[in-house]
């Protein structure tokens, strides 16, 4: 239609519309002066008044029916039906508001399970990152030998930068953070920091919010440009958005620097999931304890990451046919076989594997989308019900001329708009367990952001549920409802009802019990994977122990001062009564340690081929493997001669005397540390395997160093105490206190809660109770459906219980034929939902820890658990179905 | 009344819009207008003529104005838009093509 042709049409539309009751009104007019003319004209030919009046209207064949015709020229009926439809279903809802009230909070308990669950996934690997063009971002890996993948070193990626300037707009140098302290204005408060080439922020295409980044031309010498730029909340958390933060002078781990900026809202670096709270010169990290001097020109230090930026028009396969020729040259270089790869960053970042992330997401959708979909049953049962009860009334629209795709889209319209209710109250209440889920506490220092919020994808999702749910649970029974036969459903009333319908609820019965029984497995297996692995044996025993880390060199000590201090603290902590023994560590087990040393080992050469042996390690002090309560196998602990001046000494863990010593005596042995070849370290003592950098391995070489030879300024002590080590929190806080007032104490925690860490069990403890809530709605949900749907059934054979009953049936079999059928629905259901778990189990078998996916135990708990109830539900209705009076019963409709 | 064959109630139409192109009128005037220039030979019965009036409205080629007619009642009159005008014209070129291809049919069979 041309837009001139609007110009006379729409106000027509509206006015049909809006003003309906005028147009009636003028059309009646019309008509009436019609008649009254035509009336007129008779006359005037000499009819009676009546007689005229009468062949006017018969000519106008019915004054009603021409006036329909009329209005049905409007074009708009569409609309004013769905407007009467929606009056109606609005009415209906509040007049049943029992059946309103169930079907909305049962819907919403299923779309905001779904909402909170697509809101997590959508910050996890949905939402792309807040840079520009984020699909044209990639990084690089190298592999040497064809093994490993790691980083690039420095030296290399200037190389691979100038070779591959046809494919890549840029690359960029960024240091994966770690976590420092930040003192302004004498206060420390601990910071997490990249270190990043002065083009990546360019690269990423983002502006400042505050100051400026770090320039290009900073950040390629070790030690220059001691800037500092701050993520947007970090400012926000920790200086309240002063903007007079731009230019004052600060200390980032002990060393001068000025805070130049701030990146802007929303970004936190490269890795979902963890806040990046500052970025300094990649030059500035050659002042780290766990960085050589010379990492900015040596070529082994392979850890750093490569950020490129495809050109426009250029794809994944090109550049790397550019990496491969850039490869060929090191390899020649090198003499040995390198390869480059480039892979493209997903929403989820820098994260190792995204598909362990996209995997566990999917998981949960199918589990969310099944709560949903036994909200839907449910609701779907009542529709049947009410649908059944409902049939009078559509024979009587369906004989008064409502055609059936009217009365079908009359009965859409209550589901949907009691979709549209249900959707909005599950939006409020995904909200919420979305915000529940960002303030779920991590004991750790690391920083980790949960971004949840509702962005248009989660709205969107919700919204398709929605109507999904809408169609799907109202079309059958509309479907059923209009294809009843009039004449017969008007005679025989509700009892008319065919056989068919009560077949397809048991049906659907049926098919909650087995949906919710998966439901209720699966978050069985999640939650004795959770009891296992907190009852694991660790190789070390986490109760009893208090941890509590301090940093003297955010007090302003200087390292002796540090030693004497540390030294101090070990001292008065052993003296305490309730104490059993104190040590420090570097790092505690599934902390946010990571550090791994590339090793010589004397006498073990590595295969040809194969890279330098790399073995985990941590500092510690005396006492540790008492206080841990490891096992030392052989040879001793560290003591006071383990000067910082004498032969430096190693303890190793089974793995590391197994792997590198087969069966030798590994007392005495020398190995030394790739950076440091210069001080041979001797092994004094073996200790039992035990986890230490994550729940996920645990006989990996791994030695111990000592703290006083390997000195490291944060340092966490550990306390075994007698009684509940909380009970020791403020004395030893107080203790710390005493020594240095000024002295930043944090962590203070017990080991056990040390343990909820990305690393550790909170991974087992977010999915066990995230599962576990899930499979709570389903058995609600299944509750529900069972007990309603027998309840009413045995409602519906009221009539015919009398009848049994008045021809002598005893109570007792009324009770068992009732109690049969619901035995059976079960049964099915039963039988249905431990094959669909057992498929569902197979798929999350990686996700346990120490059960198996058919662990007979969950299945038959969870299968007499849920049959139990269903029963239950069962028996109620039977009962009162037993305790019919016949005379009642006979006299019913 | 016979029910107008489906070519008539085609042109009914362009009909309606050529008795209103003339003057504006009430339906009334359409249906003695109607009846008077066709010698009764195109009837038209008021229960169709109405409802094809409110169509003609809603395709936007004539508008209706309520005004007081010379006997002093206030009437609905309808009159023709820029955009019936053009309607009509290509509706009165369709009819002129095909009442003349239809004769000459018709005498081809004759001859």
């Amino acid at each position: 239609m041309r837009p001139e042709h609007w110009w006379y049409t729409i106000p027509l539309r509206l006015r049909s519309l809006f003003r309906r009751r005028q147009a009636d009104r003028e059309l009646d007019d019309e008509l009436r002066d019609h008649v009254e003319q035509k009336t007129a004209e008779y006359v005037a030919k000499g009819m009676t008044p009546q007689e005229a009046r009468r062949q006017a209207l018969l000519e106008l064949r019915g004054i009603e029916q021409t006036k329909e015709k009329c209005r049905d020229t409007r074009r708009v009926n569409w609309l004013q039906d769905l407007l009467q439809d929606l009056r109606y279903a609005l009415r209906m809802l509040r007049k049943s508001p029992a059946f309103t009230t169930i079907a909305v909070v049962t819907l919403a308990l299923g779309i905001g399970a779904n909402t909170a669950i697509f809101s997590l996934v959508d910050c996890l690997v949905v939402r792309p990152l807040p840079v520009d063009h984020p699909h044209q971002l990639a990084y690089l890996i190298s592999s040497w030998n064809g093994n490993g993948s790691k980083g690039i070193s420095y030296p290399d990626y200037q190389e691979i930068r100038k070779q591959t300037v046809s494919v890549f707009s840029d690359l960029s140098v960024i240091r994966m953070f770690r976590t420092d302290g930040l003192s302004v204005d004498g206060k420390s408060r601990p910071i997490s920091v990249a270190y990043a080439t002065g083009n990546f922020f360019g690269q990423m295409g983002i502006k400042p919010a505050l100051g400026r980044f770090i320039l290009p031309s900073e950040g390629g010498a070790a030690g220059a440009d001691p800037v500092l730029v701050l993520s947007y909340s970090y400012w926000k958390s920790q200086f309240a958005g002063d903007p007079n933060i731009i230019g004052k002078k600060a200390l980032a781990n002990g060393q001068p620097v000025t805070i130049v900026g701030v990146a802007p809202a929303g970004f936190h670096g490269l890795i979902s999931l963890v806040d990046v709270q500052g970025y300094m010169p990649l030059g500035m990290a050659v002042s780290l304890k766990d960085e050589p001097a010379d990492f900015l020109v040596t070529r082994d230090n392979t850890s750093l990451v490569v950020m490129a930026r495809l050109r426009a028009g250029v794809n994944l396969q090109e550049a790397q046919s550019a990496l491969n020729v850039v490869a060929q040259r090191l390899s020649e270089q090198y003499h040995g076989r390198i390869t480059l790869s480039a892979r493209r960053l997903s929403p989820a970042g820098l994260i190792v594997d995204p598909r362990i992330l996209t995997f566990v997401s999917f998981i949960f959708l199918l589990l969310a989308t099944s709560v949903l979909v036994l909200a839907c049953m449910n609701i779907a049962n009542l529709f049947l019900v009410r649908a059944a009860r409902r049939q009078r009334e559509m024979a009587m629209r369906a004989a008064l001329g409502a055609t059936r795709s009217r009365l079908i889209r009359q009965l859409l319209t209550e589901s949907l708009l009691l979709a549209t209710l249900g959707s909005v109250a599950g939006m409020i209440l995904g909200l919420n367990a979305s915000s529940a889920f960002s303030s779920i506490p991590l004991h750790t220092t690391l920083p980790i952001i949960l971004d949840f919020h509702f962005d248009w994808r989660v709205f969107a999702y919700a919204l398709a549920a929605a109507v999904l749910t809408g169609v799907l649970v109202g079309i059958v029974p509309a479907l059923r409802t209009a294809h009843g036969d009039v004449s017969e459903i008007l005679h025989e009333g509700e009892r008319a009802l065919s056989a068919g319908g009560y077949r397809m609820r048991n049906m659907l019965v049926a098919a909650q019990v087995g949906g919710s029984l998966m439901l209720l497995i699966v978050a069985g297996l999640f939650a004795r994977s959770l009891e296992k692995v907190q009852r694991a044996d660790l190789g070390f025993d986490a109760n009893h122990v208090l941890n509590l880390s301090v940093d003297p060199h955010e007090a302003g000590y200087d390292e002796s001062q540090a030693r004497e201090f540390y030294r101090a603290l070990l001292d008065r902590t052993r003296a305490l009564p309730g104490v059993q023994s104190a040590s420090l560590a570097a790092a505690v087990p599934m902390g946010y340690n990571d550090s791994n040393a590339a090793l010589e080992i004397d006498g073990y050469r590595p295969p040809k081929g194969q890279e330098r042996p790399v073995a985990g390690c941590n500092s510690v002090s005396s006492q540790y493997f008492e206080t841990m309560r490891i096992p030392l196998l052989r040879g001793r602990d560290f003591s006071e001669s383990d000067g910082q001046n004498s032969q430096r000494v190693a303890i190793v863990n089974q793995a590391f005397a197994d792997r590198y010593w087969h069966g030798e005596d590994p007392i005495g042995q020398h190995f030394r540390n790739f950076g440091d070849l210069g001080h041979p370290i001797e092994v004094v003592g073996v200790v039992k395997d035990s986890y230490e950098d994550d729940i996920f391995t645990k006989d990996q070489p791994f030695f111990f160093a000592s703290l006083t030879q390997n000195f490291d300024f944060r340092a966490t002590l550990q306390v075994r105490t007698a009684a509940a080590p909380e009970a020791m929190e403020r004395e030893l806080t107080g203790l710390v206190r005493s020594l240095e007032p000024a002295m930043p104490v944090f962590d203070v925690q017990t080991m056990t809660t040390a343990l909820d860490t990305l690393q550790g069990f909170l991974i087992f403890r977010f999915t066990a109770a995230l599962a576990a809530s899930l499979g709570i709605l389903g058995l609600l949900l299944a509750v529900v459906g069972v007990y309603g749907v027998i309840s009413y059934a045995a409602n519906q054979r009221t009539h015919e219980i009398g009848i049994r009953l008045a021809l002598g049936a005893q109570p007792a079999q009324v009770l068992k034929m009732i109690f049969r059928q619901g035995f059976v629905i079960v049964g099915v259901g039963v039988l249905g939902g431990v094959l669909a778990a057992a498929a569902v189990a197979k798929l999350i078998g990686n996700l346990l820890f120490g059960v198996p996916p058919l662990d007979p135990l969950t299945y038959i708990a969870a299968s007499l658990l849920l049959a139990g109830i269903a029963m239950l539900a069962c028996y109620i209705p039977a009962r009162r179905a037993m305790r019919v009076d016949p005379m009642v019963a006979l006299r019913y409709e | 009344m016979s029910k107008p064959s489906d070519m008539v109630q085609g042109t009914l139409d362009m009909l309606l819009l050529k008795i209103l192109a003339l003057e504006p009128m009430n339906g009334f005037a359409v249906s003695q207008r109607l009846k008077q220039v066709s010698g009764d030979v195109l009837q038209m019965s008021d229960g169709s003529l109405y409802p094809a009036l409110h169509k003609l409205e809603q395709e936007g080629w004539i508008t209706a104005e309520w005004k007081t007619s010379i006997n002093g009642r206030r009437a609905k009159y309808y009159s023709l838009t820029r955009l019936g005008r053009r309607q009509l014209e290509k509706e009165t070129d369709n009819w002129g093509r095909l009442s003349s291809a239809i004769s000459r049919v018709v005498k081809l069979k004759q001859a």
